[in-house]
């Protein structure tokens, strides 16, 4: 039995010899190594010359990002684009990549060691079951030799997908420098000349009756909603971008104020916008109702219903401010 | 209270009585000011507090020591070593200035008082004046019981008190004062037109330049408001004159500032001032040449007019557009830039956005740090556009910008609160002024009288202090505005109602900033202070510990290397040269302190070879639970040192997998071998806190550290304080000899055996008696009996 096996080995190993020396003989491998090696290349850059990302499906992923002869690196994109997919993450991410990948294109060191492509799931689900992933966005870069390792998949769980994050991602990885630039976004100043062209306009139009210019009514409005945007935090929202409110998953329940003074949800601070013009417009009414001349009875009520919403609302708020900073030991009618 | 008769023989002079309560309430709020600010000495001890203080102490310290000349040529060769600081030129001196001369004023009168305590105690004198300076700006904006309100409003408010404790020895402890008398000032010369006053704006402003570089807020909104006031038409030659006197004689002064310099003409950050100097003076041009063509048509004239001032606003656009392209003038600069594009610091000055200060605001810091006033404070905006004047734009302004601000940054909810203390005592004011008449048909004379019989019962009732006083404020109005005309009246009670209501309000106010001011903003954070179950305090002195360790027990000339916030303590408590500190002006060298805290030690080790480091120092709160140490702040330390060094620093490396930090076992590698760790966590695995936790549980983070078996090659421990709070590290000098940090290579050849002649193998070798001798090709059962019987043979 041992012998049997010994000559079937044996036998192995002849064939082999014989078929490399038969069908590969080395100089002709090299070569033909070499002619694929240039197509690709060729192909690649010519599809990259059309659009900067290439889109890829399996077979296309197989050939031109996996096949072994490769001196160019090639950062892939895996996404789900179609709309069925409902990835609203994916088109962002897709956006900011395209920025990417078109800095490269354009960029002065362009060349063709580097390509960016894109395998949308619905094209290619069979990339994504070789390469083990089960969610979308992600990118990977695939080097110029071996195989990717751990730092070849971006991590965006951590850094996020802006443009200038993933360009300082690839330069880690490839060492070719991406200066991104970003098509200069034209959108705010457009809006803002058209407000203007559209004020000019409605002055112009109403240029004999300018007295509403006049009206203290509408620019005391306009301030206090500055005032009341910013001291309710707005800002912080526009900066930080916390969710709308938060939804417990195991209750359902709803929370609409972050239970701690560090943060809070956008739909507390709209309550807070109206918690704070609620008490302002009880002072006003305080005011009002006593410089004014009318039936006594009448401003008497108002009077009270006005010293009601200034309590009341700012009691309110108090509460409020009380269960988010704990400890705070102070409340006032309401607990 | 006086007794009857002086009440009537004051009675018949109102204005002596008026002038009489405004100053006893203006004093009582100079002194609330001044006393709820001293918890902290109090409770601890006159000291100075944090980081940036000590700095300002130690220069303060210079000045008087050595005088004014030499403190603004004073190169500090102690700090970011090995550059150095030119202090004199990177500091703005008001404030040692100021401190420096109340000291010598003092010991000219032969008080004497140490510099410390005239330092400590700056900040609560100057927001006793602060309070004066609110009244007087509210009262050429309102009315004087407004004033007196709003006096009232900022002695407590904890958005002020904040910055401002006894200790708490700081630029804006005294610029909040310069900000508000300069827009005093300001707004007096709005009214009246006059040189004088003008000029004493630009003296104030000059005081603010060099005390506070907020000073670039003045400079704009002071333009701005007069920009505005030529949008609403509303020029006039007192603008004119006010504006230009104040922009020409400011400027001047403000160059003097050795740390300002040229910037007020080189800077954008000034040029709006600049571009309506320019515009108002077309402006005037245009008005003077009005006069004189009279020959056109009224509507002509108004056309032309129009088009020409928009021609010069346009063109003196285009020329500070210009400038700026061709570099005459530098483009804002990032920190300002930073509050226009708030995205723009994180990104790109991680330095910047490290500091918690410079976060945005939530709604919840507002209200804490102003409680009602920040809802109330719309209302006086409302009340001040209803009745719009000159000054009144200033103030709506003000309002508006100043809460911007605030919004983008917490630290500047400090240029906010004197404008909401303003707006809401106007809001009250206006409010209580209708309530608090008494209108009911009487007598004259009797009704005065009860008022005040009813006012010395509300003093004699009411304890608490700033309460009485936000009463008698309202009770200024009346006195002035004598009910003439008036509507008919709402009735006592419903007045009644509503005053106790509003006064509840008020009270809550006063009893919320004590204690915020109490709690929150009372601490040195140089002593820091536990409570037991049973309310007794321990104190934890271990700073202090650590730096009169370093002051005593190292050479003169020893280099302290720690992170950049504690710089200033080292160099003002230590007295040791330091790498880097708070004034954080050079990144580069921040990076490479960041890049030695993280990389492994020897990479450390070459840098601080490098920089000539002799000992480092280092926070470790693990063992009291202090959540300030180096290891919460190490990843802004990752991250700066990545800024620079991105090839050898990475932030990924310091994360699990999983995108956590954790100092536990599941930490990455990278991070329980890096300097900082090692620094934190050496020996603090032999160290058991508690018997229900592991030993090396550090009380911080709540985990077991994940690396106890740390040792060093490079460094020794030095000193660690006794609630390990402050570790010093001795950086050891190079070895004479460089020991190889591998053993030796071991091969697996054995050494050959020495060449033995044949002939006398035996004789040579030598050979050992009875030795067994073990016969090849023999079975083993055999072999038991062989040698037994060699052996006997040979006996």
């Amino acid at each position: 039995m041992a012998d049997c096996r010994k000559i079937f080995s044996t036998f192995v190993c002849l064939s082999v010899v014989f078929f490399l020396l038969v069908v590969d003989s080395p100089a002709l491998g090299v070569k033909k190594k070499e002619n694929a090696l240039g197509d690709k290349v060729q192909q690649l850059m010519e599809w990259s010359s059309k659009r900067p990302v290439i889109r890829m499906n399996g077979d296309k992923f197989r050939q031109y990002v996996r096949a072994a002869p490769r001196n160019y690196s090639v950062i892939l994109m895996l996404t789900a684009l179609q709309p069925q997919r409902q990835c609203t993450v994916c088109r962002q991410a897709n956006d900011e990549f395209q920025i990417v990948a078109n800095s490269w294109r354009y960029s002065p060191s362009f060349s063709n060691k580097l390509f960016f492509a894109s395998v949308d799931y619905d094209e290619g689900a069979d990339v994504f079951s070789t390469l083990k992933l089960n969610s979308a966005p992600s990118f990977m870069h695939f080097p110029g030799k071996g195989k990717p390792k751990k730092g070849d998949t971006f991590d965006i769980q951590r850094t996020g997908f802006a443009a200038e994050s993933i360009a300082k991602w690839i330069n880690e990885r490839t060492d070719v420098h991406i200066r991104v630039f970003r098509p200069p976004n034209y959108s705010g100043s457009i809006a803002l000349g058209l407000l203007f062209t559209l004020i000019g306009g409605l002055l112009y139009l109403r240029r004999n009756n300018l007295e509403f210019l006049y009206n203290k009514t509408s620019w005391g409005i306009g301030a206090l909603c500055i005032v009341f945007a910013m001291t309710s935090g707005q800002m912080w929202n526009h900066i930080r971008g916390p969710p709308y409110a938060h939804k417990n998953p195991q209750t359902g329940q709803v929370h609409y104020i972050h239970g701690s003074s560090q943060a809070q949800f956008i739909a507390e601070t709209h309550i807070v916008i109206l918690l704070h013009a609620a008490v302002t417009f009880g002072m006003v009414l305080l005011h009002e109702t006593a410089v004014s001349k009318g039936d006594v009875g009448k401003r008497r009520i108002v009077t009270l219903v006005g010293l009601g919403i200034v309590a009341f609302f700012f009691s309110l708020l108090l509460s409020i401010f009380k269960s988010k900073y704990h400890g705070y030991p102070y409340s006032f009618l309401i607990k | 209270m006086a007794g009857e008769s002086n009440i009537r023989t004051a009675l018949s002079n109102p204005a002596g009585w008026q002038s009489l309560l405004s100053f006893s309430i203006l004093a009582l709020a100079y002194l609330a000011a001044f006393s709820s600010r001293l918890f902290a000495v109090i409770r601890f001890e006159s000291i100075i507090h944090e980081f940036d203080p000590w700095f300002n102490y130690r220069s303060t310290h210079h000045l008087v020591n050595y005088g004014f000349y030499n403190f603004l040529n004073w190169f500090d060769e102690r700090a970011w070593y090995p550059l150095g600081r030119i202090v004199g030129g990177t500091v703005y001196p008001g404030l040692m200035v100021t401190a420096g001369t109340i000291h010598w004023l003092l010991n000219s009168l032969h008080i004497t008082v140490h510099i410390r305590d005239v330092c400590v105690f700056l900040a609560p004198t100057f927001s006793g004046l602060t309070s004066i300076a609110t009244y007087l700006l509210t009262k050429e904006l309102w009315s004087q019981g407004a004033g007196l309100l709003a006096a009232c409003f900022i002695a407590i408010v904890p958005g002020y008190i904040s910055r401002s404790v006894a200790g708490s020895y700081d630029n804006e402890g005294i610029a909040i004062f310069a900000l508000l008398f300069t827009y005093f000032l300001w707004v007096k010369s709005v009214k009246t037109g006059s040189i004088f006053w003008a000029g004493c704006t630009a003296l104030a402003y000059f005081y603010m330049v060099s005390a506070w570089g907020g000073y670039v807020y003045i400079i704009n909104l002071i333009p701005l408001h007069v920009f505005v006031l030529l949008l609403m038409g509303r020029f006039s030659y007192r603008i004119f004159v006010a504006y230009c006197a104040f922009f020409i004689l400011g400027l001047l002064l403000s160059m003097q500032v050795p740390f300002v310099g040229f910037q007020p003409i080189r800077t954008s950050e000034h040029m709006a001032s600049a571009g309506v100097f320019a515009l108002l003076i077309a402006y005037g041009f245009l008005k003077y040449l009005h006069t004189h063509l009279s020959s056109l048509t009224k509507s002509e004239m108004r056309s032309l007019f129009f088009f020409a001032v928009a021609a010069s606003a346009a063109a003196v656009l285009m020329a500070v557009v210009y400038l700026t392209y061709a570099g005459y003038v530098a483009p804002w600069s990032g920190r300002f830039y930073s509050l226009y594009d708030t995205g723009y610091a994180k990104i790109h000055i991680p330095i910047i956005a490290s500091v918690s200060e410079h976060q945005p605001t939530t709604w919840v810091s507002f209200f804490f740090d102003l409680h009602v006033l920040v809802c109330t404070f719309p209302a006086g905006v409302w009340f001040c556009i209803k009745k719009i004047n000159d000054e009144r734009v200033f103030i709506v302004l003000y309002a508006i910008s100043a809460s911007y601000f605030a919004g983008v940054m917490v630290r500047l909810m400090l240029t906010l609160t004197p404008v909401v203390c303003i707006l809401s005592a106007i809001a009250f004011s206006n409010v209580l002024e209708r309530y608090l008449v008494d209108d009911t048909p009487k007598v004259h004379h009797i009704e005065d009288e009860s008022e005040d019989d009813e006012e010395g019962d509300k003093r004699n009732k009411s304890k608490d202090l700033y309460d009485k006083v936000t009463k008698t404020a309202g009770k200024v109005r009346k006195i002035r505005h004598e009910p003439s005309g008036e509507p008919e009246s709402l009735g006592g009670n419903v007045k009644t109602i509503v005053v106790m209501a509003v006064m509840m309000i008020l009270m809550m106010f006063a009893v919320h900033c004590t204690w915020v001011t109490s709690n929150a903003y009372s601490s040195p954070s140089v002593v820091l202070a536990s409570y037991n179950h049973d309310g007794s305090r321990n104190i934890l002195d271990d700073f202090r510990e650590a730096y009169y360790w370093l002051r005593q027990n190292t050479d003169d000339h020893s280099r302290v290397m720690s992170w950049w916030d504690y710089g200033y303590q080292i160099a003002g408590m230590a007295n040791r040269t330091t790498l880097v500190d708070n004034n954080t002006w050079n990144n580069s060298h921040i990076a490479l302190v960041g890049k030695a805290m993280s990389s492994n030690e020897t990479r450390a080790y070459e840098i601080m070879k490098a920089l000539d480091v002799d000992y480092v120092l280092v926070i470790f709160g693990g063992v009291i639970g202090y959540s300030g140490d180096d290891i919460n702040k190490f990843l802004w330390m990752v991250r700066i040192a990545e800024g620079e060094h991105p090839k050898e620093i990475r932030e990924g490396d310091y994360f699990t997998p999983q995108g956590e930090f954790r100092v536990d076992k599941a930490g990455s590698k990278t991070l329980l071998n890096c300097l900082m760790y090692k620094l934190c966590y050496y020996r603090f695995g032999e160290m058991q806190l508690d018997f229900r936790t592991p030993p090396g549980f550090d009380r911080t983070r709540n985990v077991e550290i994940g690396n106890k078996d740390i040792s060093f090659q490079h460094l020794e421990e030095a000193y660690t304080t006794e609630h390990w709070l402050v570790r010093i590290y001795k950086v050891k000098k190079q070895d004479n000899r460089v020991r190889l940090d591998h053993t030796v290579r071991k091969t697996d050849i054995k050494p050959k055996t020495k060449f033995t002649s044949r002939k006398s193998g035996k004789r040579k070798r030598g050979f050992i008696k009875n030795k067994l001798l073990i016969k090849k090709g023999k079975r083993p059962s055999s072999k038991n009996k062989k040698p037994s019987r060699k052996s006997s043979s040979k006996k």
